[in-house]
């Protein structure tokens, strides 16, 4: 029984990494923006990232 | 007194007699093999050898025991039939606590005699050793037909109910030094009366087993704790999955090797900026179309900024030309430097790299917007697109994935030889070491797969 299940999960890892490695996964996040308008090519202050206006660090110890 | 032949096949044959003391009928069902009968009425403990039955002991039961398994009753075991003759309680203090179990005396005419014993609901089946076993120095282990037996338990048994008959001089009060040496499933005691010892061997036997065997009615009792020798579920459970761990492992070495091989891992743009803090107005602009070609794959995108004791962020869109689907993020990259009462110090560094996850094949282009401090001069930066780059990540995560219920698996075995050997002489932990059991449970499924390969 133990020995069916395990068999079947390490399977399932295997075929899990497998799958996130040819796929490109990543532990990252991105936004993803659909339907940006091709214009952005000739104006690119057309499009405003969601991260822009961003608080950055600026400090150094 | 009227006397039958045995026939163990047929239905129980027996001598029936009165006790001397009350006049209840006694049954003998070991014929001249009985030396001692307990009267179930008086308690009294008369002389089966004697034809006038003398009374040699007669004891007070505070409470009266109904033996699980009937006076009487036949059962087969190992494919011989036996009947339960005789039952005693006997009993041990630890600690000031005492602790009982219960033995019942089955006779064969052909095969003689046999024990079960059961205590909180586990069984055993006893049987008198052929051979002595050869103890260590210490008395700490024992060897018997190439098995060793790790000492359990050493006590003074002391008889405190009886009933039936029994092939020895039984009394109810007398002791005996008790020592138990587990191998589980198997259990081998001696006991020593003063006058002689004695070896047995006991063999773990589940409930329902015997309840089957004696055909008696209803479920066995439901074993409470962990006994000496029950054999652990888990155990053979440990080798199992580290053998498959073993194998997985492997496995996922192969697969890592296999997809750093065949990654494509191309670098599809690189290219160098400034970015000019002392003029104000629309920094973003756009980057040249490139391909990203073969199947959805990630993206591994690269900053290098020539920033000291400075910052730059950017705003980054990745954006594809034909359907206009973008991966939008940020990232920042600063350094900064110096020396203070410490010593130097330094923080973060020129260089960030950001992985994009399942990026389609297509054509694409950046969308690029720095940000930094006013008037801080001009920062340098190259900006580096590689696609479908191995992540070792995920065979990280993999490898743990295998690990953690292999663990989990091997702890509760652990646990569980621990809560066996807390009731042992020595409190938690078996005189060779649990762990080290197990580790060694672990090496030998290794070797044993190495073995088979």
């Amino acid at each position: 029984m133990i020995r069916t299940l395990f068999l079947l999960y390490g399977l399932a890892v295997l075929g899990g990494v497998s799958l996130a490695e040819y796929q490109g996964w990543s532990l990252n996040r991105v936004d993803e923006v659909l339907h940006v308008p091709k214009s952005v090519r000739d104006n690119p202050g057309s499009y405003r990232s969601v991260y822009g206006y961003y608080h950055h660090y600026t400090g150094g110890k | 007194m009227s006397s039958t032949g045995p026939t163990p096949g047929g239905p129980p044959q027996v001598t029936s007699l009165s006790c001397p003391s009350c006049g209840a009928i006694l049954t003998v069902r070991s014929f001249s093999h009985a030396v001692t009968i307990v009267c179930d009425s008086c308690h009294s403990i008369l002389d089966a050898q004697d034809p006038r039955l003398e009374v040699l002991q007669k004891f007070e039961a505070a409470t009266r025991e109904v033996p699980l398994i009937p006076l009487g009753a036949r059962g087969t075991i190992r494919g011989t039939q036996y009947e339960v003759i005789g039952f005693q309680r006997r009993t041990i203090q630890v600690d000031g606590t005492p602790y009982s179990w219960h033995e019942y005396l089955l006779f064969n005419p052909f095969k003689g005699f046999r024990y079960l014993t059961e205590y909180n609901g586990h069984w055993n089946d006893v049987s008198s050793l052929r051979a002595l076993p050869e103890v260590s120095p210490g008395a700490s282990t024992l060897r018997y037909l190439g098995e060793t037996y790790r000492h359990f338990q050493t006590a003074n048994a002391t008889t405190s109910y009886v009933l039936g008959e029994f092939p020895w001089q039984v009394r109810v009060g007398e002791t005996a030094e008790v020592s138990d040496y587990v191998s589980p499933p198997r259990v081998i005691s001696s006991e020593n009366t003063g006058k002689e010892v004695t070896w047995s061997m006991g063999e773990y036997i589940m409930g329902n087993d015997l309840w089957k065997a004696f055909k008696l009615p209803g479920q066995a009792p439901v074993p409470i704790g962990v006994y000496e020798n029950q054999p652990s579920p888990l155990r053979a459970n440990v080798k199992i999955v580290w053998s498959l761990v073993a194998i997985f492992l492997m496995a996922l070495t192969v697969l890592l090797i296999g997809f750093y091989s065949t990654a494509q891992d191309r670098q599809v743009f690189s290219q160098s900026y400034e970015f000019d803090t002392n003029v104000k107005g629309e920094a973003s602009f756009v980057t040249d179309v490139f391909e990203l070609t073969g199947h959805t794959s990630d993206v591994d995108l690269s900053t290098t900024a020539n920033v000291n004791n400075n910052w730059i962020y950017l705003n980054y869109a990745l954006i594809n030309q034909d359907t206009g689907h973008a991966y939008d993020f940020g990232r920042e990259v600063s350094y900064y430097h110096g020396y203070d009462s410490d010593g130097s110090w330094s923080e973060g560094s020129s260089h960030d790299a950001v992985t994009i996850p399942s990026v389609p094949p297509g054509n694409y282009y950046l969308r690029v917007e720095p940000e930094s401090d006013l008037h801080r001069g001009t920062i340098y930066y190259t900006i580096t697109l590689k696609r479908d780059v191995p992540q070792i990540t995920f065979f990280g995560l993999g490898a743990l994935a295998l690990l953690v219920p292999a663990g989990l698996i091997t702890w509760r075995s652990m646990n569980f030889e621990h809560l066996r050997w807390a009731e042992s002489d020595y409190g938690g932990t078996p005189a060779g070491g649990s762990l080290e059991n197990t580790v060694e449970s672990i090496v030998d499924s290794v070797k044993s797969m190495g073995d088979d390969e």
